[in-house]
């Protein structure tokens, strides 16, 4: 395997595992996200991973929270399944060069699962790559930045790193 | 991988076109190795007169199961029935005769017989379905919908008031069989509408997210197509060429979008079918201007290449480039009005004109809050350009009303 290969390989795992710890931490912390969440149903799980067999994430809600369940959803059968095509498109996404709204339109995501549900889930991971960003990269990533101001960049960040829910 | 230069686009639907196109129906079964079909299709059909040539077209030894009762809302409970009645009847390919509903109907029945399933709504999304299925021949009697070539069904579900979207490569007819016969007796002002809902794909698959050129390429097509031959066949409904041009202007915009999928139109479209019960066609007619309009901040420079389809050359040329996309919104807004005259006020131009048999108002206001929620979890929300929330798709459905 070329070194860009591992290169890339690490960063999306580290990447995926922020999201995730990034999106039960938001859960907790910002409104916007908690009024997104309350749309999803209990007991769904969300598997995001790169195809063919790259890294992958997978969060589930219970109690009306995001919990990251780590690289895979387990005994969990996913609910929303988001698979990235290839590592050169995940890396894509997940340099933030390409939102997901636009990844998907260039036919780079497969998805399965109910679609309102994975409508949220793409407004859920917009507002935590708005939280997570600087303004001018959290720009190329969502459609629109929000014009409102999202609130709880820091204590997300500090659950993510600290690993609080 | 560079950004933005990739897309995919796929059309496996053969397509057979032409007044008396239907005589070769015997030889596209046996091509699709139809013995025993199941035919599908409305009362609305049937009272047409239009199964009749259908069924007197099959092979004598055919024996065909009939389905004949899909209603204009049909949903995924009537699909897992008609599935049981294809399996009983030990059918081995579909013939769908009808509009939308019909059509979409029909696919859904094929996944659920195909893949031997229990319920349509385990392959609800994009990609689940992962082997070829039986074969299906579509045979459109509305021109607009586009479903003959589409990979795309759209399925409600009454039990959550929400219209499901199905999205495989393996939902393409097998193939599409387009003889104006079968739309020449369609009313003027369905006529419209059903343009209209084409005329909305066209411009969405130029103009969304997901555009690529050979979408751009079918759908500025039947954009000038619906352009020079909607306002004849209101005039003369009976002329053939006509028909057979919108037939032929919905199919190129059915395979533009079925690639390029379509936007806020629909989104809030399909929700105004689940929720008000809004024929999907009407409400297109309506929306598309405040769609156009609404997606000029970022996508000005495709809307503006929908003016000369809309509006001829000459008229373009003498447009500064910068108002183009703009005239092209109000090419389609004067569109709007001549057909409502050109129907003798059937037309809505309005949300507010979109009337039930009775003559009263399909849509109430305060079912708006309602429908901007459901708009939000639809799929073609995210192919739209330009992000919609809640409070804008409120604005978009009073500005409509």
């Amino acid at each position: 395997m070329k070194i860009s290969h591992i290169i890339g390989n690490i960063y999306l795992e580290i990447l995926l595992f922020v999201v995730g710890r990034a999106l039960a931490a938001a859960s907790r912390v910002s409104s916007d996200v908690r009024e997104e969440v309350k749309r999803l149903p209990e007991g769904m799980v969300l598997l995001l991973q790169v195809l063919p067999s790259g890294p992958s994430m997978a969060i589930k809600k219970e109690n009306g929270l995001l919990h990251y369940l780590g690289r895979n959803s387990g005994d969990r059968q996913p609910t929303v399944l988001m698979n990235v095509k290839n590592r050169e498109a995940a890396l894509l996404l997940l340099t933030f060069r390409e939102s997901t709204a636009l990844a998907t339109a260039h036919d780079r995501i497969l998805v399965r699962g109910n679609i309102p549900d994975l409508m949220t889930v793409i407004r859920i991971l917009n507002l935590v790559e708005v939280l997570l960003l600087p303004r001018f990269i959290a720009k190329m990533a969502v459609k629109r930045y929000p014009r409102k101001k999202i609130r709880g960049r820091v204590r997300v960040y500090s659950r993510v790193l600290l690993g609080i829910g | 991988m560079k950004k933005n230069d990739y897309y995919e686009y796929s059309m496996t639907t053969d397509i057979l076109h032409g007044t008396g196109s239907l005589r070769e129906l015997p030889l596209l079964m046996t091509e699709c190795r139809i013995k025993k079909p199941l035919v599908v299709t409305d009362r609305g059909i049937v009272g047409a007169g239009l199964l009749t040539p259908l069924l007197d077209n099959l092979p004598a030894e055919a024996d065909p199961v009939v389905f004949d009762e899909v209603p204009p809302d049909s949903d995924r409970l009537l699909v897992n029935k008609i599935a049981r009645l294809y399996r009983d009847g030990s059918c081995d390919g579909i013939i769908a005769l009808g509009g939308g509903s019909v059509l979409d109907t029909a696919k859904g029945v094929n996944l659920v017989a195909s893949l031997k399933a229990d319920d349509i709504i385990d392959y609800a999304g994009a990609g689940t379905i992962a082997e070829e299925l039986n074969p299906l021949i579509a045979v459109p009697t509305t021109s607009g919908t586009g479903s003959e070539v589409t990979l795309v069904a759209v399925i409600a579900d009454h039990e959550i008031k929400r219209k499901m979207l199905f999205t495989s490569n393996f939902l393409q007819p097998r193939a599409a069989l387009l003889d104006s016969r079968f739309t020449l007796t369609l009313p003027p002002h369905i006529t419209a509408a059903c343009a209209m809902d084409a005329l909305c794909h066209a411009c969405e698959a130029v103009y969304g997210l997901a555009r690529n050129p050979f979408s751009e390429a079918a759908a500025v097509e039947a954009v000038s197509l619906i352009v020079k031959h909607l306002p004849a066949v209101l005039r003369e409904p009976e002329k053939e060429s006509g028909r057979l041009a919108l037939a032929q202007a919905a199919t190129l915009a059915g395979a533009a979008f079925s690639n390029s999928m379509v936007g806020m139109a629909h989104s809030i479209g399909h929700s105004l079918g689940s929720v008000c019960k809004v024929p999907h066609a009407a409400a297109m007619a309506v929306l598309l201007p405040h769609a156009m309009q609404y997606n000029m901040e970022k996508a000005d420079e495709y809307i503006a290449r929908l003016l000369e389809p809309l509006t001829g050359y000459s008229a373009t040329a003498g447009t500064n480039v910068r108002s183009r996309a703009l005239g092209a919104v109000t090419a389609v807004r004067e569109f709007n009005a001549d057909l409502r005259e050109l129907t003798g006020g059937r037309h809505a131009t309005r949300l507010g004109e979109i009337l039930n048999r009775e003559g009263e108002c399909l849509i109430h206001r305060d079912r708006f809050r309602e429908v901007a929620e459901t708009t939000l979890g639809d799929g073609s929300i995210i192919y739209n350009n330009c992000e919609l929330d809640f409070d804008e798709i409120l604005q978009v459905l009073e500005q409509a009303w």
